[in-house]
């Protein structure tokens, strides 16, 4: 299995990652899961602009991720997936494409609808019930900013919104 | 190319050093976007205040990026605010360029020149320099990158606005970060030479000790199990010597 990281993150491609995680995982291919970004060439080359010399960007549709998802884990390469929002990451786990995985929820941040679970994690209703079904899709949901962070589990992210 | 004021580019140069002021995990340095960009605002809404309020509270919302390269972003929506660009494609292109100037920010101050910097004012100490001579050179190669960038993100985002990414490509960011990394790798090479007392009695062979580090850490740079290699070596070497005196 070479999915090293499989990560919510707003901000996708940026320095918690490719710093942060990047020195941990060694990671040598970023696949940017977004329907949006994927459709946007001028947006792709504004977000590959951070990604280090010996790492290769590819972006892909929710849809072309969930049939690429059984190779990204056979991939020699160790590939880390990013998404914006639990909604595509549902959309991705849905059919037990990401059984197994874990997947860490980097940052969301405020918005309107949004409470603070984290200082980094805030979540609406909509994306409670996204992970739950995350879950139960047969994905180890945590909420963990950096490696060197302790996860949080999404029992504790859950009620933590009470 | 959008030309401003030099009044409204001075005002916003000096705004950006506050950038972090406000600082939250809310909005992040999006408050201090807002107060950095308020200067050009105000020179493209002159006489509309309900515009300007609008403008202002747009950009007060989430944004992130490396404080010092924050200018580049500066700069391009400024020039796209002063075209009029649509808010909604200035939000994308907000979100898709702060994270790349966020990697690309801590890869070269955080993870190579702040380092540098720092053993360098670390080996003057060393080699018998006045503290306030170490403390001084520190902070001046330091902020020589710190204003440089600032200066040149203000520059390159107003003259490039949506094309902005291809002067960053052309930039030698990846040159740059290399090559303070191995500039710093010589100097922690050479502040374990002199950190050594031996080094008084015979500065030949803690320059050759000095060397003999730093290579071990260049190397180490490129792959590494080199870097393991030398490290082990460095504490052989060490230990034989300890015992010969």
């Amino acid at each position: 299995m070479s999915i090293v990281l499989l990560r919510v993150d707003e901000r996708l491609i940026h320095g918690q990652v490719v710093v942060g995680w990047g020195e941990y995982t060694h990671m040598e291919q970023i696949a940017v899961v977004d329907d949006e970004i994927s459709a946007s060439p001028w947006e792709q080359e504004l977000y590959c602009l951070g990604v280090p010399a010996n790492v290769n960007a590819v972006f892909a549709t929710v849809e072309e991720a969930k049939q690429a998802v059984p190779g990204w884990r056979d991939d020699p390469l160790r590939v880390t997936v990013l998404l914006r929002d639990c909604q595509s990451l549902e959309r991705l786990a849905a059919d037990g494409t990401l059984e197994g995985l874990e997947v860490n929820l980097g940052g969301i941040h405020s918005a309107p609808g949004r409470e603070r679970v984290l200082p980094y994690l805030f979540l609406s209703e909509a994306d409670r019930t996204s992970l739950q079904r995350v879950a139960e899709a047969g994905v180890t949901v945590t909420a963990r900013d950096l490696p060197a962070s302790k996860p949080v589990p999404l029992s504790h992210l859950i009620a933590g919104c009470q | 190319m959008t030309d401003f004021p030099a009044g409204t580019s001075w005002r916003v140069m000096l705004r950006s050093l506050f950038i972090q002021g406000s600082w939250n995990y809310e909005t992040l340095i999006g408050t201090g976007f807002a107060f950095s960009l308020l200067p050009v605002l105000r020179y493209l809404h002159a006489d509309d205040d309900p515009a300007l309020r609008e403008a202002l509270a747009r950009h007060a919302e989430i944004f992130n990026s490396h404080p010092y390269l924050a200018n580049v972003a500066v700069g391009a929506v400024a020039r796209l605010e002063a075209e009029r660009v649509d808010p909604l494609v200035i939000v994308r292109f907000k979100s898709a360029l702060r994270g790349s100037l966020g990697s690309l920010g801590d890869q070269l101050v955080w993870s190579a020149w702040r380092p540098a910097a720092a053993l360098l004012g670390i080996l003057l100490l060393l080699v018998g320099a006045v503290w306030w001579v170490a403390v001084g050179a520190f902070l001046l190669v330091y902020n020589a990158l710190n204003c440089g960038l600032r200066v040149w993100g203000w520059r390159i985002g107003t003259t490039a606005g949506m094309n902005v990414g291809r002067a960053i490509r052309e930039a030698p960011f990846q040159s740059l970060t290399l090559r303070a990394t191995e500039i710093g790798s010589l100097l922690a090479g050479a502040c374990v030479a002199f950190a050594t007392p031996a080094a008084v009695n015979d500065p030949w062979a803690a320059g050759v000790n000095g060397a003999a580090v730093a290579l071990g850490i260049w190397l180490g740079l490129r792959t590494r199990r080199a870097m393991a290699f030398a490290l082990g070596v460095v504490v052989v070497i060490g230990i034989v010597n300890g015992l010969s005196k």
